[in-house]
């Protein structure tokens, strides 16, 4: 399609090597799951790491008395 | 002369098939270009979201509102890639019953296919010289899921758990509102198909959808503690920065342009000119005429219904558009502002419902904003533009088949955002504890307060009849009332003492 330069042939080329192989070949299955799998333990570490924090802190905040029933000791 | 030129100059003419082959390119590119503009400008709804929510929140909980609107980039993105875009491609015809194969459409064999080039290991979902557009309209796409996850975001902030947000936002952003979009959002969905189901600018694919689906979660999650009284009436909790929420809103118009324009399909090889999602013709300048003079409409009725409240008249303006949206490509901009006014109006007035009458806290308003006006913009469609030709079918588009589009998005949306949350709270996972809802969320998240620098006064709530008073007694007591539990229930607290 031009001539200024070979874009067709490096074209190719660079193809072969940005796609791992291109549609459906074992490097962008690998590359997929992979992904997947990084999803997934994302979800379960937002969750894990978040319920730590939340729980440490509202410890800490039941044993400190901040937050005493207004006008009585505090029962918990 | 030109006689003894003429040969010459032909003779050194390229041959009409590079030519051919040049403005191929060089539409494939422009349009390549167009989508991936339009991406950069919807990117400043997400600036909005998070300026507008941050702003909406108290003090304690500005970064923990604001971590939302930047971590749903973080799950939404991927989720769609994965899965999101093959929902899309193959779900048009409700369950996929060709496979891989696209429903194919006489005369529009492009669309034959589409669905085996979603799948994330295709070769049109990475890097490929050979095609221009399937990644920036996958992009596209993304970016309305960003916003159907943020349109939820702001009526839960204050109280759910980040982690439990993030699980609520992909679900709908990758899947139930990307459903709905392959149903009746799609050239080959089969309400379009089959009813001529009109939602041009998305009225109820993204914003009631995503109203509808925040419902379903608001019931599960609760108000936030001290926000009902014990007999029922609303407080009001003042958000920290007024400012901050109305430049979100302004951003939030900007990166709409983005939006609507997104919407639209343009490659000029292809098509003989602009083509709305459902590939019938429109223009651009069409679009622009309703969505300016539907911000005009809605903050007019925001203004007026709301007797000047700020907040309310900004959100009007958006509710006005939302209105509009799904006749963006049909109505006479005449039209578009009287309908904008009247959703301008409506959102106010099913905000205060909401809040008052069925004691829901949605913080920002975003169940009467989207759900209800996106909704209501799908009715007016039914009224005022029944009989449009609607898509590759050309069905006309008709209340019935408007009617039939609600009532499949409606549990399509509400029932996944129900059951989902309902079963994090069953998990502890939906929303944090009392008492760090009471301290704030910012310290237990992060540890630190966001405005150092600025002294500490005390934080306002706004009773019932209007008077201001101190939040710290207020809340405290709300808490022990009922045992740190949310309530709505009238005389819920004096049950549990």
């Amino acid at each position: 399609m031009f001539d200024a330069f070979p874009y067709d042939e490096w074209s190719e080329d660079v193809a072969e090597f940005w796609t791992f192989g291109g549609e459906g070949s074992t490097g962008t299955w690998i590359l997929t799951v992979l992904g997947i799998a990084a999803m997934v333990i994302s979800f379960w570490g937002f969750v894990q790491l978040e319920n730590a924090k939340l729980r440490r802190q509202a410890e800490r905040l039941r044993s400190s008395g901040a937050l005493s029933r207004p006008g009585a000791s505090p029962t918990v | 002369m030109i006689s003894t030129l003429l040969p010459t100059w032909l003779a050194q003419a390229p041959p009409v098939e590079d030519v051919d082959a040049k403005v191929n390119l060089d539409s494939l590119i422009l349009t390549e270009q167009f989508y991936f503009w339009t991406v950069v400008i919807m990117w400043l709804i997400h600036v909005g979201f998070m300026a507008y929510e941050a702003g909406a929140a108290r003090r304690k909980n500005v970064m923990s509102t604001a971590m939302k609107n930047i971590l749903t980039i973080a799950v939404v993105t991927p989720t769609f890639y994965y899965f999101g875009w093959y929902i899309y491609g193959c779900f048009e015809e409700g369950w996929p019953k060709d496979g891989h194969a696209s429903p194919t459409v006489e005369g529009l064999e492009i669309l034959g296919g589409f669905c085996q080039n979603t799948a994330p290991w295709a070769a049109q979902m990475g890097p490929n010289l050979q095609d221009h557009v399937s990644a920036v309209f996958f992009l596209a796409f993304l970016l309305f899921s960003w916003t159907t996850a943020s349109i939820m975001s702001g009526a839960l902030i204050e109280r759910v758990r980040l982690s439990a947000f993030l699980i609520l936002g992909a679900l709908l952003g990758s899947v139930v509102w990307i459903m709905d979009a392959a149903w009746g959002w799609s050239g080959g969905g089969w309400l379009v198909t089959r009813f001529g189901f009109h939602d041009s600018i998305a009225s109820l694919v993204v914003h009631g959808v995503a109203g509808a689906f925040t419902l379903g979660v608001l019931l599960n999650l609760g108000p936030r503690i001290g926000k009902y009284t014990t007999d029922g009436a609303a407080r009001t909790f003042r958000g920290h920065n007024t400012h901050l929420t109305l430049m979100g809103l302004m951003l939030i118009f900007t990166g709409f342009y983005g939006f609507y324009a997104a919407c639209l399909v343009i490659q000029s090889t292809v098509f003989p000119g602009w083509l709305n999602i459902y590939l019938s013709p429109t223009t651009l300048g069409a679009i622009a005429f309703v969505i300016t003079i539907g911000f005009a409409g809605g903050f007019t009725g925001g203004w007026f219904a709301s007797k000047g409240d700020p907040f309310w008249t900004l959100s009007g303006g958006l509710a006005g558009v939302i209105s509009v949206s799904a006749g963006a490509d049909v109505y006479h901009p005449s039209l578009a502002y009287l309908l904008a006014i009247s959703g301008g109006m409506l959102a106010v007035y099913a905000g205060g419902v909401i809040e008052k009458k069925l004691r829901i806290d949605d913080a920002v308003g975003a169940v009467a904003v989207h759900g209800v006006c996106g909704f209501y913009g799908v009715f007016l469609v039914g009224i005022f533009a029944g009989g449009y030709p609607t898509g590759i079918n050309n069905v006309e588009s008709s209340f019935g088949g408007q009617l039939m589009g609600m009532l499949a998005f409606l549990p399509l949306a509400f029932l996944p955002g129900y059951f989902a949350s309902w079963l994090l709270k069953k998990m502890n996972l939906l929303r944090v504890p009392a008492e760090v809802e009471l301290e704030g969320l910012d310290l237990a998240e992060f540890g630190q307060d966001f405005y150092p620098e600025f002294e500490r006064v005390p934080e306002v709530v706004i009773e019932p009849d209007g008077r201001e008073v101190d939040a710290a007694p207020v809340l405290l007591d709300a808490y022990w009332q009922t045992n740190g539990r949310p309530t709505t229930r009238v005389g819920a607290g004096e049950e549990r003492s």
